[in-house]
């Protein structure tokens, strides 16, 4: 490091490229073991479920034709749900595996394209004085002059979105075999080139940064506090709105529902209305014969979620802790050789976050393809808020370990300090955010 | 988020007991409560007994532990216990709207804000004669 900013070349960028096929080389290690391996494996075991039990069926109903014995029936009808119970597990063990190898092959794809493309763009971008002016912070001797990328980014996210109908429809298309325009993707495409862009070169201004020439509020009503952190509180109350609309629809149509609740309660007859909770927890309510399947396996994985993302929370504030700390001692024993110096530990704590956010997100997936062949599907009203509230909590889990894998590529090449620990502690305030809209998401959706 | 000291009764209990800060004391406290939170769906009966857990004392349990979660994690992750006043401010800004929300949405089946009280709905008969 030398001045008021770290020393970076372009070499370094490599790195990320280098970290892109790794994951890229995970992802499909992944998809390869769990998709198809084991989930053909287990496509087999549910393959054999059915036919047992149609032969289970066909005695059962042949038992009833030909007047057999009542104990001969009720043996065989024992025997039919049972072996129907066994094809459901046997149904819903193979979309676990191929879920997760599907969503984790997604996932890495993602974060290879991201960290890959954007180390690859300044990689390649010029080098030298010149460049070095575009940074986003200068040194202790220059003026903060703000950085355009986010205005880049909105841009792209703009151009995204105008061709998100087109890009809907022909990846819908693509994946169901039909007749589509390639040229129908251009839009949103561009869009996300626009995206990447923007990413790249925030993170090129950002990278050097060691904490000189953070900007500071000179007026009302946050004077004198970092700019960064008013804007992003700012952000986070307009999430707050986001989160609070999808809320108040979830109420609105849940007064109306006569759900298992309701029924129990006194309040209606009978359930008229199915939710993602009759399906989850124990005792929930049925309505044509859906529901009503829940147990401690099918509750397990939110509530593993919720144990995730708290504990995401604390390793995030142990990094920035880590970071901020000036007599900072390596533990003994295994934990001192996990974080054998402060920059690693800074590193790896940020790594478990971004571990714990990733399985929060495969371990949704996987609840969701349970519950859409346990019959909850979008075409409810209570699958359709359902899945767009816990839906759009997953995309800010998801958006959060893209801006996470930036965190963890600084914190392994410039590294983390208490000078420029803001950027571990403003992330943090989103992830934390994230956290709190689980709080109230968990138990309005999947307990209530 | 893991800043500065900040002080008050639950600082004074856990900051520092058994070597720890209050930041590991909040964490435990959080998956102790989220424990709390699962189990009370989870039984029928509190465990060992045969005293029911009725479906309100789960929507209470729910309530009362969501809250204790969301304060846990806005004081003291999100440190706006030891942060300048102003950022408090901040985060109380949208509570006015969100309440409208659920209140003049959520909470108003079957009509929504067309069923508000007189007082607070503009003089439709009015605008609609003029």
């Amino acid at each position: 490091m030398s001045g008021g900013e770290a020393h970076v070349e372009n070499s370094i960028w490599m790195r990320a490229v280098l970290i892109g096929g790794v994951f890229l080389a995970i992802g499909i290690l992944a998809f390869a073991t769990m998709g198809v391996g084991v989930a053909n494996v287990k496509h087999h075991d549910y393959e054999e479920a059915i036919l047992e039990y149609e032969d289970a069926k066909y005695a059962y109903e042949d038992a009833k034709a030909s007047n057999a014995s009542d104990a001969e029936i009720a043996t065989l009808k024992e025997a039919k749900e049972e072996a129907h119970h066994h094809e459901v597990e046997a149904h819903l063990s193979y979309l676990t595996w191929r879920t997760a190898g599907i969503t984790i092959l997604l996932m890495c794809i993602t974060y290879a394209a991201f960290i890959g493309l954007g180390g690859f763009l300044n990689s390649i971008a010029p080098s030298g004085d010149d460049a070095h002016d575009n940074h986003g912070y200068g040194g202790d001797d220059h003026e903060h002059h703000g950085s355009g990328s986010p205005i880049i980014f909105a841009l792209g996210i703009m151009l995204f979105l105008m061709g998100f109908p087109s890009f809907q429809s022909v990846l819908g298309n693509m994946l169901s075999g039909t007749d589509f325009a390639l040229g129908d993707l251009g839009v949103s495409m561009l869009g996300l080139v626009v995206i990447t862009a923007g990413v790249a070169n925030w993170w090129r201004e950002d990278l050097p940064f060691i904490g000189n020439g953070e900007q500071i509020a000179t007026s009302a009503p946050f004077e004198g506090q970092h700019i960064r952190k008013a804007g992003l509180w700012v952000f986070i109350m307009s999430e707050v709105m986001v989160f609070a609309t999808f809320f108040s629809s979830y109420l609105r149509m849940r007064t109306e529902w006569c759900t298992d609740w309701q029924v129990q309660a006194g309040n209606c007859a009978e359930v008229n209305m199915l939710t993602a909770s009759d399906f989850l927890r124990p005792n929930g309510g049925t309505l044509d014969g859906l529901g009503g399947q829940g147990d401690f396996m099918t509750l397990l994985p939110g509530a593993i979620n919720t144990f995730a993302l708290i504990i995401s929370s604390y390793t995030i504030v142990l990094a920035l802790k880590t970071a901020n700390s000036k007599d900072w001692t390596a533990p003994t024993g295994m934990m001192g050789k996990i974080m054998p110096d402060q920059k690693t530990a800074v590193r790896n704590y940020l790594i478990a976050t971004f571990l714990l956010g990733s399985m929060f997100i495969v371990l949704k997936l996987i609840e969701w393809s349970h519950l859409v062949a346990e019959g909850f599907t979008i075409g409810t009203q209570a699958g359709s808020i359902f899945y767009i509230s816990t839906g759009a909590h997953g995309l800010h889990v998801f958006i959060g370990l893209l801006v996470m894998l930036y965190l963890i590529f600084k914190a392994d090449t410039v590294g983390y300090d208490e000078k420029n620990g803001q950027g571990i502690e403003y992330f943090g305030l989103y992830w934390h955010f994230v956290d709190l809209a689980w709080v109230v998401i968990f138990p309005a959706f999947y307990l209530y | 988020m893991g800043e500065h000291k900040t002080s008050g009764i639950f600082e004074s209990i856990f900051d520092g007991l058994g070597g720890r800060d209050i930041y590991f004391w909040n964490f435990i406290i959080l998956m102790v409560f989220t424990l709390f939170e699962v189990a009370a769906v989870f039984f029928e009966t509190i465990p060992g007994t045969d005293i029911e857990i009725t479906l309100y004392a789960v929507w209470a349990i729910l309530i009362g532990v969501g809250i204790v979660k969301g304060y846990g994690i806005a004081a003291y992750f999100m440190h706006l216990k030891g942060d300048p006043r102003i950022y408090t401010r901040t985060a109380l800004f949208p509570v006015l709207f969100v309440l409208l929300m659920l209140w003049g949405i959520g909470l108003s089946n079957p009509g929504a804000v067309q069923n508000l009280p007189d007082w607070c709905t503009p003089n439709w008969d009015f605008a609609v004669e003029r």
